[in-house]
Order: structure tokens, then C-alpha cells, then sequence
């Protein structure tokens, strides 16, 4: 059982519904622990990206409420979304990668965004191109860099301000086995330093061997 | 965000979207190029009707009864009258001279004519910074009345009707000018919404690492300012040209020569750019608030 206090994310009586009859959730619970590492996990259109978009608040949920690192989304004013925002880094199936800028400008923007000094800020970036593995290739762009190279850019952007939650959104779909488990690795070291991820997936054999917990959809709801 | 990371951004975006960005900065120059010329062509519409009604003046007949010392007497209240630039006294005699001139070969008629029976007159040039038609005819009635005055005469007809067409033909440029201005705003908060689509994906990308709204509309706030500051100081620029080229001419040919071809006053001048500026920045804006709610 998970205490309420050492959980960052909390959903109660969640329901997602889209117009017209297209019930997504229909009243889910549930705490995800700080620190943990969870699977979503179900058939594609179930409602996994919803789920995560709900959480970086790209969409709403049609009742319920929600907690993140203790805040309420339903009080969150559209002006406070982006604070929240920064505490969470979110990795995409497509990369979502700027092809006008280079990978260092493109890892650089969530610093950017925060106001960090230039300074302080090509010291992180640098830092985290290197424990990706990209350090020799942060001047090219990334349409020049391979499918593999362009999630870990991917990755190094959402982690380099330090979330404290990362979401997955398939980020291995278009991966080979190889590049797969390079990302996983990733992950799995993220996870390590303490960051709570929440990785979903359809992909069984990401989480067969694993002891992590795997969240499966399931008619609207969520079985572990 | 310091205003210095702002420009800098601004700058490094109108670099990466040069052609996007030039083309919504000719896009906004041709409205301003449109409307720019119309109200040129208001202003020296104007400038002409004013100008004519000066250059007619008026002509005050005096009775040839008129005593002839009473005459430096008329010719000082005309004078001291505010409205009155010039004032010209033509004798009988002089009225005769100026008649025999204007009939050159057939002024035989005149022969045996005595030049008194012509009647004396002053003529009467209109100060051109306090001309006004209303005043003007107003003046011409109470001059009537005063002794030794037996007519005031002005190309009342010839003003009323100039007035007339110089008034339809602002009320018609007013019209356009304005249907310019909305179009001129609706083309270019579309160019600019297209702009703004084009890098859909960039501000979703923003967005999503959490920058706020200030952060992403920054840069095109800027941009939409320096787009609307140059557009209009690039179609004004044209005009000029276009006005000095015109003015060039107007010592070279008969029929320009003596137009006084004006330009757009400069408060005018500054209007229009501070409304282009005004236009880009309210469009972007609302494009951009439009696509960053929630």
C-alpha cells in the first residue's frame, strides 16, 4: 500500500470522456509513488497518451480530480500551468525535436525557458549530452542524427532542468531492439537518480523480466 | 525574460524565419503603400481647394461717388482686417487700362468712353492660414455695408461647387481609406496567423518544457513591431519617392506647374506608422492568444 504522502502523482474518480460517447476513463484511482518506476501498458487508442497529456496538462479531465507533487491540476490557472510544467519532462515517440535548431540549442531550450544564465546553463547541457552520449554531435542538427540519437536528444532535453517526473509516451516505437535497450538503460538510470517515471508502452516485452509495477487499461479502468 | 535575451531571441527567430518574416513586412508595406497614397491624394485635394479659394479673393466695387479721401481710409480697415493678406487699390482710370488690355485690338469700342464710368475697386488677397469659406462670405456681407462699398464680389459660385466636389470626393477617399484599413488589417493578421501556424510546432514544443506565454510571444511581439515599423516606414519612404519624382516635374511641365504638390503632413506621417506598428503588434497578439489557450 502507498501512504499519501510519499505519493507524487494521485488520481481520484478520474473520468475522461470526448464527445460523444467515448468514455477514455471512467473513474479511475490511483497513486503513483515517488521515486517508483510504472509501465502503462494496454492496445493502442486505449487512452495512454491521454492519460499522460492529463498530467502535463495538454488536456483536462472531465471530472475527478488530480494531484501532482501535492498540487491540484483543477486549481491550477492557466498561468501556473507552465511552473508545473517544469517539473515534468516528457518524452515523445516522434522526438518533437526543432529541426531548425542544433541538438545543443534543442536540449538548451528547456533552460531557456527557466531563465538559467548562459553560462550555468552550457555547463548542464553539456553535461547531459555527454551522459547521453551526444556530446560529439551537439553542433549538427537533428534531421542528420539517426532515430536512436534523436530520443536520447529527446531525453537529455526533458531531463536537463531535473523533473522530477519524466513521462514516456512510446518512446521506443520506432526503435530498433538495439537503440531500445540503449533507451531503457536511460531510463532505468533516471529512474535511479531518483526521478518517478511513467513510461507507457504496448510493448510487452519492455517490462517482462522486470519488477517494476505495470498499469494495464482495461474497459475505462486500470488494473495492476 | 530581460528585454536583452528578448531581442536577442527576436532576432534569432528573424533569422531562422527570414522569408516568413519578409513577406509578412511587404505584405503590411503594400496595405500601408495603398492607404499612404490616398491619403496623399486627400491632402493635396485639400491643399488645392484651400489654395484656390485664396487666390480668388475678393473684389470690393466702391460707388463712384465715393469721396477720394475717404479711399486711404477703406484701404486701412481692409487692411487691418486679420483675413486680408494684400490689398490693391485700382483707380477708374487703372480699371479702364486693365479693360483696353483685355480687349487688345477691339478696344476701339472704348473710344470716346470717359474711364470714370468704370467704378473703382480694391482687391482683396486672402491671408491662406486663416481661410475659411463660411468667414469669408460672412466678411463679404458686412464690407457690402459699409459706406462707399456699392458691391463685394468672390467666386462665391466657383468655391461652393469646388467645395462640393472636394467634399464628395474626401467623403469617397475617407470610404476607401477605411475599407483599406480593414482590409490592410485583415491581410495581415492572416499573413501573420500563418506565420504563427508555421511555427505550430515549435511554440507546442515550447509550451511543453514550460515556457510561459510571455516567453513564446515575446520574440513575435517583437518581430510584429519591427514588421509594422518598417513596412510603413518602407511604403511612406515610396510615397516620398513618388512625390519628389512628382515635384521634379512640376518645373518641367505647364500643366503640373504651380499644383504645389504636398506631402502628407508629418504628424500624418507619424499616425500611420504608429497605427501600422499598433495594427501587427494587436494582431499578433490576439493570433498568439488564440493559440496558446489552454
Amino acid at each position: 500500500m502507498i501512504s499519501l504522502e510519499s505519493s507524487i502523482i494521485r488520481f481520484k474518480d478520474v473520468f475522461k470522456k470526448y464527445y460523444p460517447e467515448n468514455v477514455v476513463f471512467s473513474g479511475i484511482d490511483l497513486e503513483i509513488e515517488k521515486g517508483e518506476f510504472v509501465f502503462l501498458t494496454g492496445p493502442s487508442g486505449i487512452g495512454k497518451s491521454t492519460m499522460l497529456r492529463i498530467l502535463f496538462c495538454a488536456e483536462h479531465p472531465t471530472s475527478g480530480e488530480i494531484w501532482v507533487d501535492g498540487v491540484a491540476l483543477s486549481s491550477l490557472s492557466s498561468a501556473q500551468v507552465p511552473y508545473l510544467r517544469r517539473k515534468i519532462g516528457v518524452i515523445f515517440q516522434d522526438f518533437k525535436l526543432l529541426s531548425n535548431r542544433t541538438i545543443f540549442d534543442n536540449v538548451a531550450l528547456s533552460l531557456e525557458v527557466i531563465g538559467l544564465g548562459k553560462k550555468q546553463a552550457e555547463q548542464r547541457v553539456m553535461q547531459v549530452l555527454e551522459g547521453v552520449g551526444l556530446k560529439g554531435k551537439m553542433n549538427q542538427y537533428p534531421l542528420r542524427l539517426s532515430g536512436g540519437e534523436q530520443q536520447r536528444v529527446a531525453i537529455a532535453r526533458a531531463v536537463v532542468n531535473r523533473p522530477s517526473i519524466i513521462l514516456a509516451d512510446e518512446p521506443t516505437g520506432n526503435l530498433d531492439l538495439q537503440r531500445t535497450e540503449e533507451v531503457m538503460m536511460l531510463m532505468e538510470e533516471l529512474n535511479a537518480r531518483g526521478a518517478t517515471i511513467i513510461f507507457a508502452t504496448h510493448d510487452e516485452r519492455l517490462f517482462e523480466n522486470t519488477h517494476r509495477r505495470v498499469l494495464r487499461f482495461l474497459n475505462g479502468k486500470i488494473r495492476t | 525574460m530581460s528585454l536583452a535575451i528578448l531581442c536577442r531571441r527576436a532576432f534569432f527567430d528573424l533569422r531562422q524565419n527570414f522569408f516568413g518574416q519578409l513577406i509578412t513586412t511587404m505584405v503590411v508595406s503594400l496595405s500601408i503603400l495603398i492607404f499612404a497614397f490616398f491619403t496623399l491624394l486627400y491632402f493635396n485635394l485639400q491643399d488645392f481647394v484651400d489654395r484656390f479659394g485664396t487666390e480668388l479673393g475678393l473684389t470690393i466695387f466702391l460707388t463712384k461717388e465715393v469721396p477720394k479721401d475717404q479711399i486711404p481710409y477703406l484701404y486701412q480697415k481692409l487692411t487691418d482686417l486679420p483675413e486680408v493678406e494684400k490689398v490693391t487699390y485700382i483707380s477708374s482710370e487703372e480699371a479702364f487700362r486693365r479693360l483696353e488690355h483685355f480687349l487688345k485690338e477691339e478696344k476701339d469700342v472704348l473710344e470716346g468712353v470717359d474711364p470714370e464710368f468704370l467704378p473703382p475697386s480694391f482687391e482683396v488677397q486672402i491671408n491662406r492660414a486663416v481661410f475659411q469659406l463660411d468667414r469669408i462670405k460672412q466678411l463679404a456681407g458686412e464690407i457690402d455695408k459699409w459706406p462707399g462699398v456699392s458691391k463685394v464680389q468672390f467666386g462665391q459660385e466657383w468655391i461652393d461647387r469646388l467645395h462640393v466636389f472636394s467634399g464628395l470626393v474626401r467623403t469617397i477617399v475617407a470610404i476607401i481609406g477605411i475599407l483599406l484599413m480593414f482590409t490592410a488589417a485583415f491581410v495581415v493578421t492572416n499573413t501573420i496567423k500563418l506565420n504563427v501556424y508555421a511555427r505550430k510546432e515549435e511554440l507546442e514544443i515550447m509550451r511543453l518544457v514550460g515556457a510561459t506565454n510571455m516567453f513564446i510571444q515575446g520574440p513575435f511581439l517583437v518581430e510584429a513591431f519591427l514588421q509594422g515599423l518598417l513596412g510603413s516606414s518602407l511604403a511612406l519612404g515610396i510615397v516620398f519617392a513618388g512625390y519628389s519624382f512628382l515635384q521634379g516635374f512640376e518645373t518641367k511641365f505647364e500643366l503640373l506647374r504651380g499644383m504645389n504638390i504636398c506631402f502628407i503632413p508629418w504628424h500624418y506621417t507619424v499616425a500611420i506608422i504608429a497605427s501600422s506598428v499598433l495594427l501587427c503588434v494587436t494582431g499578433t497578439a490576439l493570433v498568439m492568444r488564440r493559440f496558446l489557450r489552454l
